[in-house]
């Protein structure tokens, strides 16, 4: 049985939605994917009955400043303030390798930036998705 | 990218001590695994480097991540017997001023501590203060 440790995941990004590239200094990422449910149950029924509906996802990524500029590491950090945001932004989560991945377009709904004496700075941005979420884990 | 090498941050370490106490007034510096016989009333300066934890900064494996490199400055300083603590604090003032808040070729210098009063002298003969500090450095893979 095969195990994986928390560095073995990783970020990629694309905020035009093409070609994704590497969030360099990547901390951690997380993603919740939710799925409403629709109670279907009927009067006389003794137990409640549930269907599943929308799904969606939502989740943050943290990193580390390192001031880098023109690349997708940049972008990243900066996409919160864009105007008229289309939602078409690539994110690829990886758990491993090169493969298991989650894919999805999304939208940065924040990112928090900070700086501690004595620490090293680290941004942390969250996201919505957008559409279809394809799941390769 | 490329792993640490442990000797260049030593040297950076060291480099900056031995540069200050050349200047006048010029006091003997050794470093770890040195052989020095003291001079009796004498003043001498002793500097040991340790590297400690080593933290993962960021995700990845063998390339493109990066590690936290932690270390501890351990300076002795070595002042005549019987003569009061100035002598002594005025080199401490020296050594603290070389290090606080510094950054130095990618090795960043917390605040020290000290210099503390030794109660048992090592070797005896002296009166002996110990200024200590934290440093942390980056190493990408």
């Amino acid at each position: 049985m095969a195990f994986y440790r928390g560095q073995e995941g990783s970020v990629k990004f694309d905020d035009a939605g093409s070609t994704a590239a590497a969030i360099t200094s990547t901390r951690s990422w997380s993603l919740t994917v939710e799925k409403e449910s629709l109670d279907t149950t009927a009067m006389g029924d003794t137990y409640r009955a549930n269907v599943g509906g929308l799904i969606s996802g939502s989740g943050t990524v943290e990193l580390l400043y390192t001031a880098s500029s023109a690349d997708e590491t940049n972008a990243f950090i900066e996409m919160v303030n864009t105007a008229n945001d289309a939602g078409a932004a690539l994110f690829e989560l990886y758990l491993y390798s090169t493969t298991k991945k989650i894919t999805f377009d999304g939208v940065i709904t924040s990112a928090e930036y900070s700086a501690t004496v004595g620490e090293v700075q680290v941004i942390t941005c969250s996201f919505v998705t957008n559409g279809t979420i394809t799941m390769d884990v | 990218m490329a792993a640490i090498n442990l000797n260049t941050v030593r040297s950076t370490i060291e480099g900056r001590l031995a540069t200050e106490l050349a200047l006048s007034p010029a006091i003997p510096v050794i470093f770890h695994n040195q052989p020095y016989v003291s001079t009796p009333n004498s003043s001498w300066v002793q500097c040991l480097v340790n590297f400690g934890a080593n933290e993962y900064l960021t995700l990845g494996g063998t390339t493109g991540s990066s590690n936290s490199v932690i270390g501890i400055i351990a300076i002795n300083i070595f002042t005549p017997k019987g003569a009061g603590p100035g002598a002594n604090l005025t080199i401490g003032k020296r050594i603290r001023d070389l290090y606080n808040r510094v950054t130095v070729s990618g090795v960043y210098f917390d605040p020290p501590i000290g210099p503390e009063v030794v109660a048992s002298p090592a070797p005896e003969g002296f009166f002996q203060t110990q200024v200590r500090m934290t440093f942390e450095t980056f190493e990408d893979l």
